[in-house]
């Protein structure tokens, strides 16, 4: 049995920061880059289910990115994942959830796992979108937000339990193969210390291109996304201001500020 | 045969020669008896891994010898019972040696050489040493009797804390009985031996070369008065010696076969382990050797032999049971247990012929001889332990080799996971940008130099404490205003340097530690400087100790020897003598791992404090708790903590008026101590650098001190 679970190279901001020339992004130098915190999860549930059954699954991380993913990749190696590999082509650049999740199912399709693993959303652009995207593609079962997973490896389905709003838990049988995006205290993530990290470096990361999935520059990278980034910015900070004096003087200030706002000098 | 050569030793006189070969049977048989004892612990020790000792084997053996000798390990923090020690072991010294020699030349020199020694006044001379000894040792018997009895140490309670009551092993009732055994079969022998001697001499009473020379055995003297006064004649007085030679002989032979099976083997394994001692056992950790495919300790035969050696030499003192600052707040740990648990292990698993299954040698868990998981994340790696065992134990290693194991396994506190991928992604344990390191400069009204960019005199290691919490930020710029001020020429790494990795290392993540090490190594490379200086004690022992071995030997001091020397040379001047009543707490890294005493001591007399001292102080002083990567792992509520412990200690002394720090970490947990203990407002908790800045004129506007 095999499970794909789909992660991401998140970027963090420091604390002081400039955006790129072209003002549709952070400047790379200003980006500290991990693995998303959610796909931490679904990593982990992946090897909690190959833990229980004695290990008769294959676990395989993928990630769409160039080679500086790898070292996301290679933090997946190190906490459990057998295999990695790593989609990317120039043309991919740009991509968004939607472009993102197209690729995943092509590389779902020639990995043809039981399950595949997503995080509810990545931390640095929280789409929330390409794991129930990917399953769109596949056309096969999903369910997002798990935060309960029972299966046994070979069973034709699996149950699930879901966050909703208000605390209400959604349980649910799903058939596989299916797609599920993993919520944030469903286990607890291991640590991955730096010696299995030093070791995971020696292991091989696959890589894949257009070709090997069969996809054609124009369903990726910015011509096979449905948005694109205008621009990057900053907002104006609102103003803020607390009055102080008598219940009088206090009603005259205010009074005043909705004057001003209102134009009505 | 001379009447001088008739005064002797009376052995086997008047015994069948039957009786002579029985004793020689059963002497032998004792004796092999103990060698395959010996054996049987040989052969466990040889299970272990290979250990690299330190320094040449000579100087081992002088140093190990000189402590037996004068017992300064024995005696340390419990002089009385030190004392009553050294009665027992030169008075059964000096017996075994007595007897040994008569066994040499009764049984080797005399028959195969004609040597012979024990006569006249060698013999009447030894028999006088012979007879104190004997009193030595039984005094000192006494004594002990009289400890375990009725003064009940809280030492010597065998309740662990890392059990509860009704576990198998909780109280260890077996220990007790071990104990006392021990010393009532000491007493019977060297009763008996008394009792003996003066039923030979009411025997032999018609000899003059026996009875003339008595009061050279003055106690034998005075029990043979007293038998003959009870009506014994020589004729009672022979079968009585007959009875009593027997008894007497059997249970030394008995005691000497039982040396290697009970706790009487501490005489041998105490010697061995002094011998194998790593003065810097706690202070500078062994990396994971390259030979071993899982990091630390996962089964018993991974400890080094050393180690193993370490186990047995353990004499249940309770001294680091005493000292334990995580044992003292009720913590599941006692250093002492740790051991002995691991004893009981190796015992039930090594000692057989054949070694068990490797499931069966797994030392982590909560069954007997096993160690859990809460009892290793409880320590603070604060060397107390490894400081006052008088048998050289070195805990502090084998607690870091058995976290190494719960590293690699993940087995520990999310947010210690989280601090550990915080530091490995940001280089530093608050999770800041690393160009922020340098940040507390730009408050300062004069710029610091970048050590990678122009040569400095003294390069400040400034430590992530130091570095980036908001309280100890500000004693960072008052030490930086105190430099420039003193005119030293000093700079920083800025975002050069990265967690120096002290308690990263001490936490088990070898790992990681070898990543901070090596980075740090290459960015002081990178700088020219003449030394390096630290208010960080934790910065201090790892990069004074540790980083030789990551190709980095720096001369290094900690910031109160530099003060010092900057008072001594008249480049800074007290000026307002601060005349408060102070008590000082000796960082663990400062004091226990580097015997930096002095130093502070001292900067407090110059600034005109009245130092008062706590009743533990210098190397028995108490870990604030921070240590071996606590400060990372939440203590669990409710409980008292280790830094309120040490502040309710302060607080009992008169008129305190300042609690005088000179370390970080210190000052954030005793600041956060003196107000969950409800003593704010009492005294104040201050950094050494800060009471210098107070007793020094304020001329510059120094935007540092707040
Ligand atoms: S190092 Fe300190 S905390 Fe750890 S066992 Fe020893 S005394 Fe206790
Ligand atoms: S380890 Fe050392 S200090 Fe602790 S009980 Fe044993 S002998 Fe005493």
């Amino acid at each position: 049995m095999k499970i794909l679970v789909a992660v991401k190279q998140v970027a963090a901001l420091e604390e002081d920061f400039e955006f790129r020339a072209d003002g549709r992004d952070v400047d790379g130098d200003f980006l500290v880059m991990d693995l998303n915190e959610w796909d931490d999860y679904s990593l982990e549930e992946a090897v909690k289910i190959k833990e229980a059954c004695g290990g008769a699954v294959e676990i395989v991380a993928v990630s769409v990115g160039p080679p500086t993913v790898d070292e996301a990749l290679r933090k997946c190696l190190a906490k459990g994942a057998d295999r990695a590999v790593r989609i990317w082509d120039e043309a991919m650049r740009g991509s968004d959830s939607i472009a993102v999740a197209r690729i995943l199912a092509a590389a779902a399709r020639a990995e043809a796992p039981d399950l595949l693993f997503a995080g509810v959303q990545s931390s640095d652009q929280a789409v929330a979108a390409t794991g129930i995207a990917t399953a769109g593609f596949l056309g096969w079962p999903h369910a997002a937000v798990v935060s309960q997973f029972t299966y046994t490896p070979g069973a034709a389905t699996a149950v699930l339990r879901r966050e909703l709003e208000g605390g209400l838990l959604h349980e649910l049988e799903i058939r596989t193969p299916a797609v599920l995006t993993i919520q944030l205290g469903i286990n607890t993530p291991r640590y991955a210390s730096l010696r299995s990290i030093k070791q995971a470096a020696a292991k091989p990361i696959e890589l894949r291109t257009l070709a090997d999935l069969s996809l054609n520059a124009a369903e990726v990278g910015e011509a096979g996304s449905s948005a694109r980034v205008r621009r990057m910015y900053v907002p104006d900070k609102g103003r803020a201001e607390l009055i102080e004096g008598s219940a009088a003087e206090q009603a005259k200030r205010l009074a005043a500020i909705i004057r001003e706002s209102t134009g009505a000098a | 045969m001379s009447r001088s050569e008739a005064v002797t030793r009376i052995l086997f006189e008047a015994f069948p020669a039957a009786e002579v070969r029985l004793f020689y049977v059963l002497g032998l048989a004792a004796c092999a008896a103990f060698a395959y004892g010996v054996y049987v612990q040989v052969r466990k020790y040889r299970r272990g891994a290979p250990a690299a000792l330190a320094g040449g084997m000579w100087p081992r053996l002088g140093w190990m010898i000189a402590r037996v000798l004068d017992h300064r390990t024995v005696e340390r923090r419990d002089p009385a019972a030190g004392g009553a020690h050294r009665l027992i072991f030169y008075g059964f010294t000096l017996l075994f040696i007595g007897t040994a020699t008569i066994t040499l030349q009764y049984d080797i020199l005399e028959p195969l050489f004609g040597v012979r020694f024990w006569y006249g006044r060698f013999y009447l001379v030894f028999s006088l040493v012979l007879d104190l000894a004997g009193v030595a040792l039984i005094a000192g018997l006494l004594y002990m009797m009289v400890r375990r009895g009725w003064l009940k140490p809280p030492k010597l309670d065998y309740a662990r804390p890392d059990r509860s009551p009704g576990d198998p092993d909780f109280d260890r009732p077996q220990y007790r009985r071990e104990d006392w055994a021990f010393l009532w079969l000491l007493l019977i022998i060297g009763a008996t031996g008394y009792v003996l001697e003066a039923a030979r001499l009411v025997w032999l009473q018609g000899r003059a070369d026996v009875w003339d020379t008595r009061w050279w055995s003055p106690v034998g003297a005075l029990l043979a008065a007293a038998l003959r006064g009870v009506g014994l004649g020589p004729a009672g007085g022979g079968a009585l010696r007959h009875g009593l030679w027997w008894f007497h002989g059997l249970i030394a032979l008995g005691f000497i076969a039982l040396i290697p099976y009970t706790k009487v083997k501490h005489v041998f394994t105490a010697m061995g382990s002094l011998m194998v001692r790593d003065p810097l056992a706690a202070q500078r950790l062994a990396p994971i050797p390259e030979s071993q495919a899982a990091p630390g300790v996962a089964a018993i035969t991974d400890f080094t032999w050393k180690q193993l050696l370490n186990l047995d030499a353990c004499t249940r003192c309770g001294r680091c049971h005493e000292a334990c600052p995580a044992r003292a707040v009720g913590a599941p740990l006692s250093p002492r247990d740790v051991i002995l648990s691991l004893r009981e292990f190796a015992h039930a698993t090594l000692e057989s012929g054949t070694l068990p299954a490797a499931a069966e040698l797994n030392v982590h868990g909560k069954s007997p001889g096993q160690v859990a998981q809460e009892t290793l994340w409880s320590c603070r790696t604060c060397m107390a332990c490894v400081e006052i065992c008088p048998v050289a134990v070195e805990h502090v290693p084998i607690i870091v080799q058995l976290r190494r194991k719960l590293v690699e396994d993940g087995a520990m506190d999310p947010l210690l996971a989280k601090t550990l991928a915080t530091i490995h992604k940001t280089g530093n344990s608050f999770g800041e940008s690393r160009r922020r390191r340098g940040a507390w400069t730009k408050a300062l009204p004069f710029p610091v130099k970048d050590a990678r960019r122009e040569p400095v005199d003294v390069l400040w290691f400034v430590g992530d404490y130091a570095s980036f919490d908001p309280r100890n930020q500000k004693v960072t710029q008052t030490f930086a205003a105190l430099l420039a001020e003193a005119g030293v020429d000093f700079g920083i790494l800025y975002d050069g340097e990265s967690n120096a990795g002290n308690d990263v290392r001490r936490v088990g993540e070898e790992g990681l530690y070898e990543v901070l090490a090596d980075a740090n190594v290459a960015a002081l490379g990178s700088a020219t400087f003449n030394r390096v200086v630290t208010t960080d004690p934790h910065s201090y022992n790892t990069i004074r100790n540790e980083y030789p071995d990551f190709g980095g030997r720096y001369p290094i001091e900690h910031y109160t020897t530099l003060l010092e020397r900057l008072f001594a040379a008249g480049r800074l001047k007290v000026t307002q003598p601060l005349r408060y009543r102070v008590t000082f707490h000796d960082p663990c890294h400062l004091g226990r791992f580097n015997q930096g005493y002095e130093a502070p001591r001292q900067l407090l007399a110059l600034l005109g404090c009245e130092l008062v001292e706590m009743g533990r102080c210098r190397s028995n002083s108490f870990c604030c708790g921070a240590g071996g990567g606590r400060i990372w792992i939440p203590d669990p509520a409710g409980g008292e903590k280790p830094a309120q412990n040490r502040i309710k200690e302060a607080a009992a002394i008169p008129g305190l008026q300042v609690y005088a720090v000179s370390c970080p970490k210190d000052l954030t947990m005793f600041e956060d101590a003196l107000k969950t203990t409800g003593n704010e407002g009492k005294f104040v908790v201050r950094e050494i650098i800060e009471l210098v800045r107070e007793a020094l004129p304020l001329a510059a506007p120094a935007g540092a001190h707040a």
